[in-house]
């Protein structure tokens, strides 16, 4: 009877809080003891920049220092071994730091979804947008910043090292993402061009001194094996493409099947040299369009049918850019999207025929894929 | 109505300030009372279980806890005190001509190799930087260095960041380390002789490009381009160069010269425009040569921008240029992050800064050369240089020596005429030989100092 009595006594208010307060020590005491987390807090803490002026690549703490006399330190003098950096066929034991980079017009939920799913660890992963400063982007940007508080909110084994969102600085020529006004020959030049530029924007403002590979990953490529990076680095090639695919449904066949989607990667042939030759120097040469026959080999085209080889790897000298494997270092040389007639070539494949010149070589898996939004 | 009582409870009875305390007494059964008790159990109950749950399974904490403490909880258990979201608007950072006003970023880029010894003149130079210190971003590369260049670099620059003058520490500072592997020997001579320069341009390219790539932020509106050997410029430099609010712009670099030399001499080189000549020779150069100015070998016609100097010109002057020079090029980021490089490869037949001036152009960007306004460049003797020098030192002390010797005959009188015959011969022989008439000095180093004089010229 005492202890109702005392029990009537205390206000139920009081004793809630209570309950709060101490459910709130256990979680306290419980949170830790993950130990695959406490090890990636760490390193992510080690890893992390003192100052807001540093590399996008790396996260900043939120405090900062004050000098004696009480004004705010000045930024520290931090110094980077470039040597140091690796690129290796086994990235995941090197620790090695992946930056992924994705011009973005329309955010797609299964896009974030798939690249959430990717089992490389987060804390060596980076990541970069470009969005046009459009209406559409606006509403692409709206949507990115809700799954990255989901996500960087979330476990911290499933956060991201870092992630910057860039506004381009260019209008995009065409406001239409409509698929066949945005495929026509006469808009793809000045599409392309465009590109190139919030592609290089993005690369080179993003990379930072501890990057060592890039992947580029475009916003409408919702399904990849989750061991992307690990498939893709274990070549151990400057640059590296995988073939990007769709999945449609055969209404004759009333089943799903997949069909090719990116014909920017391919072999070059004599007709397509021929060709460049007679053009003027202000024009380009583009893959997939009737009223230019290249006959060039296009990857894919080379898959192996039923029996698949994933490991399968053939010499390129045009790639395209859904979904782009390349060492930082590739980049760090100069390699960039020109947004000029480069050999009569622009953007991602303008960028392989560069990546040549640098005296790198390019490379494509015919029978591992990606697969693209169908729309 | 339970949870009135509750309060009423709370209240003595009687209370002075409960009105009638009495009249809620008697409502209150002794059943409700029963069964809350047992709701306070089954809560107690079930809280005690949803504990052990989470305890067994790890993973159902993240997903459960967030949404049960209201998001106030999240921020103190998982957070790193890590920012990790960054926002950047490009057409926030264009670059204009009153950057210094805008607050906008610039980024200083400085190659660095063996170079400890112009350390203290550079950091002289940036001292003076009257544009805002903090708007300034520093990047250094040192590569391949033999010297305590890098060591020397620190300490400079932890000096200037701990200044206690708030207003000369600078932004972010960024020290790069890579090596190249140069083979190139970094000396005066090898440096700039012909065979050793489309490789020598190509490392140099690749070095600039790492420097820029690991450094360059969405933050930055301008980048300058600065060689630690420059030994007098402006301290308006930054400021005079955005001022013509072009996409690339280079001040004339000269550099002077001791006064037998001529006292001042063009140095760069490297900045020009293009002839009809030298895009005829481009087209017979197979894919991979790279022209390089300033060499009798490639002899191309093209106006160069350290020629058409006055010294009394308008130092606001502009010229369009198709090649540029290295030594101090303010740009805009933009022209960076649209693609623009230094070339590691041959671009149109050029690499490096010059291939930077042609791939700008290439892209619709303006690059323009200020004819009057002018830096200067250090001045390092060359091999030559160093032993005409030395000659020039060995003839300074034979005159003197000569000098004092006649000095010393006037006083001593008997033998005086032998000796002049003497100096007669000489003078005689050395004047045949030299036209430079370098009298008074002994034959075969008259000769040597005028061979050399004839190679300069």
């Amino acid at each position: 009877m005492a202890v109702a009595r005392s029990m009537r006594r205390t206000s139920p208010i009081s004793l809630v809080l209570a309950a709060l307060l101490a459910f709130g020590f256990i979680c306290f005491l419980l949170s830790p003891s993950s130990p695959s987390s406490a090890v990636s807090s760490r390193q992510r803490q080690q890893d992390a920049a003192e100052h807001p002026l540093s590399p996008p690549t790396k996260p900043f703490f939120k405090s900062q220092q004050f000098r004696s006399d009480g004004v705010q330190a000045a930024p520290p003098v931090v110094h980077y071994n470039l040597n140091t950096l690796t690129s290796t066929s086994d990235s995941l034991a090197n620790n090695e730091r992946i930056l992924i980079l994705t011009p973005l017009s329309r955010f797609f939920h299964g896009y974030w979804d798939n690249l959430v799913k990717l089992s490389y660890p987060h804390e060596l992963i980076s990541l970069g947008f470009i969005v046009p400063k459009t209406k559409d982007g606006n509403a692409a940007v709206a949507a990115l910043e809700k799954a990255i508080k989901q996500t960087q909110n979330g476990p911290i084994d499933t956060r991201f090292a870092s992630i910057s969102i860039l506004r381009q600085d260019f209008e995009p020529p065409l406001t239409s993402q409509d698929e066949q006004v945005r495929h026509q020959l006469g808009n793809q030049k000045i599409r392309r061009e465009s590109m190139s530029r919030a592609r290089n924007s993005l690369v080179f403002t993003t990379l930072g001194p501890s990057t060592e590979w890039v992947l580029w990953l475009d916003a409408d490529i919702v399904e990849t094996p989750p061991t992307l990076i690990q498939d893709l680095t274990s070549h151990d090639r400057p640059v590296i493409v995988p073939n990007c695919m769709q999945r449609y449904y055969d209404t004759n066949e009333k089943r799903w099947m997949i069909r090719p989607y990116d014909f920017n990667s391919w072999i070059d042939s004599p007709t397509a040299q021929q060709l460049a030759e007679s053009m003027g120097p202000d024009e380009i040469l583009l893959e997939g369009y009737a009223e230019l026959a290249t006959y060039r080999g296009l990857m894919a085209y080379l898959t192996n049918g039923e029996n698949l080889d994933p490991r399968r790897v053939i010499p390129l000298d045009g790639v395209g850019g859904t979904a782009l494997m390349v060492k930082a270092e590739v980049h760090r040389d100069g390699a960039m999207f020109p947004a000029f007639p480069f050999y009569h070539l622009v953007e991602t494949e303008g960028f392989a025929k560069m990546v040549k010149r640098l005296g790198y070589g390019v490379f494509g898996l015919p029978d591992y894929f990606v697969y693209h939004y169908n729309e | 109505m339970n949870r009135h009582h509750a309060y009423s409870k709370g209240y003595p009875r009687g209370g002075t300030f409960s009105p009638s305390p009495s009249r809620f007494q008697p409502r209150f059964q002794p059943a409700l009372r029963r069964r809350r008790q047992l709701f306070q159990r089954l809560f107690l109950l079930g809280g005690v279980t949803f504990l052990f749950t989470i305890l067994i399974f790890p993973s159902w904490r993240a997903a459960v806890l967030p949404a049960l403490s209201l998001g106030l909880l999240s921020s103190s258990f998982e957070d790193l005190q890590l920012e990790t979201v960054r926002y950047y608007d490009l057409s926030k950072v264009q670059g204009t001509e009153m950057g210094w006003e805008r607050g906008e970023r610039v980024l200083m880029c400085t190659p660095l190799r063996d170079a400890s010894s112009h350390l203290p003149m550079f950091f002289s130079h940036l001292r003076n930087l009257t544009y805002p210190h903090n708007l300034i971003d520093l990047a250094f590369l040192v590569s391949d260095s033999r010297d305590d260049t890098l060591g020397m670099l620190s300490r400079m620059l932890q000096e200037i960041q701990n200044d206690p003058d708030p207003k000369m520490s600078f932004g972010e500072i960024s020290v790069i380390q890579k090596d190249f592997g140069q083979k190139v020997q970094q000396d005066v001579e090898s440096r700039h002789g012909f065979e050793a320069q489309a490789s020598r341009r190509k490392l140099m390219a690749q070095a600039r490009n790492w420097l820029l790539n690991a450094t360059l932020r969405p933050t930055h509106s301008w980048v300058y381009w600065r060689d630690a050997d420059v030994e007098t410029a402006p301290f308006t430099i930054i400021e005079d160069l955005m001022r013509h609010n072009k996409d690339v712009i280079v001040p004339n670099v000269w550099r002077p010269l001791p006064d037998w030399l001529g006292g001042e001499q063009p140095y760069d080189l490297n900045s020009w425009q293009e002839s009809e000549t030298a895009l005829a020779l481009a087209e017979t150069l197979d894919e991979d040569a790279v022209i390089v100015e300033g060499y009798a070998e490639y002899a191309t016609w093209r106006p160069h921008l350290a020629y058409l100097r006055d010294p009394y010109g308008d130092p606001d002057m502009e010229m369009e240029l198709d090649g540029i020079g290295g030594v101090s090029i303010l740009a805009k980021a933009r022209v960076f992050r649209a693609g623009v490089h230094f070339p590691a490869f041959s671009f149109e037949k050029h690499a490096e800064t010059e291939g930077f001036g042609k791939m700008a152009k290439r892209m619709g960007f303006s690059v323009i050369g200020l004819p009057h306004y002018t830096i200067w460049h250090l001045y390092e003797p060359s091999v030559d240089d160093l032993r005409r020098m030395e000659e020039m030192e060995l003839e300074r002390q034979a005159r003197e020596r000569e000098e004092q010797e006649r000095a010393q005959h006037k006083e001593s009188g008997p033998s005086k005429a032998q000796d002049a015959a003497d100096t007669v011969y000489v003078y005689s022989e050395s004047d045949k030989d030299s036209e430079e008439g370098l009298a008074a000095q002994p034959a075969p180093h008259a000769e040597k100092g005028a061979s050399n004089g004839h190679a300069k010229h």
